[in-house]
This record gives structure tokens, sequence and C-alpha cells, in this order.
């Protein structure tokens, strides 16, 4: 299997006034392309701003990300806008689709942003035709986010995070502001994503039953790994 | 696909609308002005070329532009006039300029020897007589048609002196309003004198030859050609041209502050979303296009809607108050070009404002 990102040794130090408030202390890890990977641990333990750190959201302040080879850490602010539009999708707790546009408006803007420079701003409507019956939503595709229940947002985001081929997926507690019934339809998708695309998915979660249909799952407690899980080969 | 763009304009149409009626007001104030002052200039000028004598003579301290209110000349000159090689016509005039009746602009009346000046100018009557009387006055075709005159009808001049109308002549030349000069000299209580005489002459094309004649005989008086009188109100109002491009620089201010207003609260509210924007890869250059792109869009409704108001508001002050607007291309492409760069310049700081924001700040906006 081939390792498609690679962190090393990552801290990140937020400065609140004149104090300075570490949330990572030296994390390491190494995900393979495909791999469904739980991140687990309590409220401040540093989940978050580990994924926001993996998606290029911020940077940390010692160490090192490697994703699919390009070294995000050395990168431009400019380059690393780049590296995220080309090989992360983010999926939100909060949905976070543009309530103006519809689901399918929603989808194509991600298409647009992806084939900025690669002058593919149609996207691939063979891709997004098939994601859009996997995830079930071919026929919400018009209606516009306050018009769709929780679970069609988030499945809707989820289209919207996988329509490009991203290399990764990155979901920050997904099922968080999903009813059980939902959050199963979900996760389901998810795994479903795992499977059929061999797409890779790094989720926080503080839901137990999310993570064990991942096949890795890490605990995190005071910005550091204490238990890196083994990887269950499915 | 409805574009991001579109989609927002729809999402808030009270915002989109008011940004869109301050690129409006902007095009407006344009137009207006300027159509208005081009409107006036034109039209002076096509008055004014009707005019048939080449020369105007006048004391020196008189004035031979479009405007005066002096009567100081005697009308004696004219006989002098008739005496120097050259002259065939010399016919005393006074002009007297007052507001316009209506509260904008101003009104100019002549007095003038109607048979004589017709004949100088080929005007003739295509309705009752010339003025004979005190109280008695003809008006032109066009102040016939805005004022809804006609033969028979009085209007108020000098105040509240009640004229009546006696006949309506053609084509436009000078004022509109015309009296006899007796009945000018006596209004004014002018008696024997006038603003200037108006001198036509055997061969035109020795005008400069018969000035400096006139000249030699009546010395220390000041005599202009007709051809060289300034009759573009641009240029007899030095200012005009200054407060013009003022007025064009203000109301470019006024699009880019509106719209600048309108994105920045856009960027404030939408905080969030550009979060979003940006955790899907979008550059700076694409958030500060989609937002320009907005603000530009906005820009065009305003133009649009601004060029329909003017072109309203100029019709309606046309027809009640017979001020004449006279759009240019020229000034249409100015306003449109300062609705849509006003519009775009004053989106730039709230669009790069929006394209800096933190990623990881702006998701978690509430």
């Amino acid at each position: 299997m081939r390792t498609i990102l690679q962190a090393e040794n990552l801290t990140k130090v937020y400065r609140v006034g004149s104090v300075d408030v570490p949330a990572l202390r030296g994390v390491s890890l190494d995900v393979e392309e495909g791999e469904y990977l739980a991140i687990m641990g309590p409220s401040g333990c540093g989940k978050s701003t580990m994924l926001h750190l993996l998606g290029g959201l911020l940077t940390p302040t010692t160490g090192r990300i490697l994703i699919d080879g390009e070294d995000l850490t050395a990168a431009t602010d400019a380059k690393r806008t780049d590296i995220r539009r080309r090989k992360i999708g983010f999926v939100f707790q909060r949905f976070n689709l543009f309530p103006t546009l519809t689901a399918e408006g929603n989808l194509k803007l991600a298409e647009g942003i992806h084939g900025g420079s690669d002058g593919k701003k149609g996207g691939d409507p063979e891709r997004r035709r098939e994601v859009l019956r996997l995830l079930q939503l071919e026929d919400k595709m018009h209606h516009k986010p306050l018009e769709l229940s929780g679970g069609e947002q988030q499945r809707v985001a989820l289209a919207r995070a996988v329509v490009n081929r991203p290399a990764i997926i990155l979901a920050d507690e997904p099922t968080g502001n999903l009813d059980t019934e939902n959050s199963a339809i979900v996760l389901n998708m998810f795994q479903e994503m795992n499977y059929r695309f061999n797409q890779t998915i790094i989720m926080i979660t503080h839901n137990p039953e999310a993570a064990a249909m991942c096949r890795r799952i890490i605990q995190m407690r005071d910005g550091q790994i204490v238990a890196p899980g083994p990887r269950v080969q499915i | 696909m409805e574009s991001l763009v579109t989609a927002n304009v729809r999402q808030r149409p009270v915002r989109a609308l008011v940004s869109a009626a301050g690129v409006a007001l902007g095009v407006c104030l344009v137009m207006l002005f300027t159509g208005l002052a081009r409107g006036l200039s034109n039209d002076l000028e096509r008055r004014s070329q009707n005019l048939k004598a080449e020369i105007v003579f006048t004391r020196d301290a008189g004035s031979t532009q479009l405007m005066s209110n002096a009567a100081n000349l005697s009308v004696k000159y004219a006989e002098e006039l008739l005496k120097v090689d050259g002259v065939a016509m010399a016919v005393p005039d006074i002009r007297y300029v007052s507001q316009g009746g209506k509260g904008f602009g101003f009104e100019q009346v002549e007095g003038v020897d109607w048979n004589q000046f017709a004949a100088m100018n080929g005007m003739s009557l295509v309705a009752g007589r010339g003025p004979q009387g005190l109280d008695e006055v003809v008006i032109d075709e066009a102040k016939s048609r805005n004022n809804n005159l006609s033969v028979g009808s009085e209007l108020k001049l000098f105040g509240n002196q009640t004229y009546k109308v006696v006949g309506i002549y053609t084509p436009e030349a000078g004022p509109r309003v015309k009296m006899s000069l007796a009945a000018m000299q006596d209004a004014l209580q002018a008696p024997n004198k006038c603003t200037w005489v108006y001198v036509k002459l055997r061969d035109p094309a020795r005008a400069v030859e018969v000035a400096r004649r006139i000249d030699e005989a009546l010395p220390g008086n000041k005599i202009q050609l007709t051809r060289d009188i300034i009759t573009n109100i641009e240029k007899s109002i030095p200012y005009l041209g200054v407060f013009l491009r003022t007025l064009v620089g203000l109301s470019a201010l006024v699009s880019g502050l509106v719209v600048m207003l309108a994105m920045y609260t856009t960027i404030t509210e939408r905080t969030r979303e550009i979060g979003i924007l940006k955790a899907l890869g979008a550059s700076r250059g694409f958030i500060v296009g989609e937002i320009v792109k907005e603000a530009v869009f906005i820009s065009v409704i305003g133009v649009v809607a601004g060029f329909a108001v003017s072109f309203l508001a100029g019709y309606l002050i046309q027809h009640a108050y017979a001020l004449p607007f006279e759009y240019s291309w020229l000034w249409g492409l100015t306003a449109a070009l300062i609705g849509l760069f006003g519009g775009a310049l004053g989106a730039l700081y709230p669009a790069v404002r929006a394209a800096n924001l933190d990623a990881v700040s702006a998701l978690a906006y509430e």
C-alpha cells in the first residue's frame, strides 16, 4: 500500500494574548491510500487542529506534512490552496453548503473551483452522476439546502467532497448534527465511498459506532496520539 | 446552473437593489446634468445660428454674450451705422434675461422692430401678426408648443406684467419671446436705448472689412462678428466644464462608496461561506473574482436603471419646464463606465479583505 499522507512530529501553538497555548505536541501519523481512519478523543485534545493542519487550512508551528508526495508545510499559501484544491475534500459537522445554491449548484461550484486552473470548468458529468446515484441524491439535485433534511444535506456535502476525486477526505464529526438514522445512512455512504472508490478518509468522531466502521482508530489526548490503533484489513 | 453571483443577488434582493440604486444615482447625475448643459448649449447655438446679421455693435462695456440686461446704447447709432459703406440694415435690439417662469433656468425676452428683424433673418409668422402695442408679444413655435400658448394667450413677463400673444413665428432665432422695441423700452424705462444693434451687410464675405470701417467711423464701441460670438454654453461659462468633471468624479465616488458598503456588509454576512470556499480550495483570485463579479452584476443593473430613469426624468422635465435635454453617446459611455468601474473598484477592498480571511476563523464564524 502507498502512503498517501505523512505527518511528522507536528506541533501547533496558538498565541492567545500573551499566552502560548499548545494544541498539538508532536504528532506523527502515516495514512495509506484507501485507508478509512477515525480520530477520537475528548474535546480540546487537538483533533480539529490536526485535521485543519492536514487539510492545509492551518500551518504547523513545527513538523512536516506530505500529501501524495507534496510537502504542504514548505508550500506558500497559494501553493497550499492549490494542493487543497487538488488533493483534499472536506466534510464538516455543520454541512457548510452554500444556502443560496441548489445541491447541484454546490457540486458544480466545487467542480468549478477544482477545474479552475485545469480548464475543466464543467467538471466530469459521468463522475457526478455516479456519485449522485451512489448517494441517492438524484431526485434532490434541484433542492436548496434548507429544503433538505440534515442527512440529505450531509450527503450533498459528501458528494461535493468526493466529486473531484480528492486523494483524501477529511471529515470533521460528519454525524455530529444528525440523528441516529441519518448518521447510519451517512456512515454507510462513507464506507461505500471507501469500498467503491478506494477513497482515503480521515474522520474525527466522538461516536464509537462511527469509529467502529473504520479500519483504524487512533486516540488523542492533550495534543498527542495516545493510542495508535492497528490497521484492520478488510 | 445558477451561479454563485446570481444566487447571492437573488438571496438579498433589497440589498442588491439599494446598491444598484446607488450606481443608478451616479449615472442619473451625469446623464441629467450633461444632457441639460448640452441641450441648453445646442438650443442656444441653433437659435443664434438663425440670426443672419454679420455684426453686432454695442457699447465697449456692453456685452455681446447671449445674456445681458443692459440697455445703454443709443438707438441713434443705428442711423449712423446705415451711413457706413457696406451696411444694408441696422436693427436695434434690447435683450432682457430673467429667471424661468417655473423657477428653472432663465428666460429671455427681446425687444426689436419686428418687421425689420423678420426681414433681416428671413422669419415669418405662422399665425397672427407682429407685435404693435406695448402689451403684445410674438413667440416661436417651440415656446407655443412647450407652454401650450397660442394667439390670444396671455403670459407674465417682468414679474407681474401681462402680455398678450399676438403671433407665432418661425424659425426660432434668439429669444423665444419678442416684443416691439418701444414696448421693451417702456417696460425697462429706457427710452431711445438698446442693448446692441444687429448689422446686416450687403456682402457677408466682407464682414471684417466693414467692421474695420465701422470702428473707424464710430470709435470707442465694441464691434463683434456674430460668427465669433461664443454660442457654446460650455465655453461661455468657463467653469461649467470644471463643474461637469467634478460632478462626474462625485458620481464615481457615490457609486463606488455605495457598492463598497454593500459588498463590505456582504462579506461580513458571508464570512462562513468564504471559509467554505477556502476549504474547497478556492484561490484568492477566485474569491476576489466572485465578489467583483457580483458587484459588476449589480452595477450593470444600476447602469441600466440609471439610463432608464435619466431618460424618463429628462422627458418629464422637458415637458414640464421646457428645458431641452440632449444626451450624447460620449457622456452615456462615460456614465456607464463610471457606474461599472465605480462598482468594481468599490468592491475591490471588501473582496481583498475576504480573500485574506483566515479560513479556520471564517468557518467558525456564526
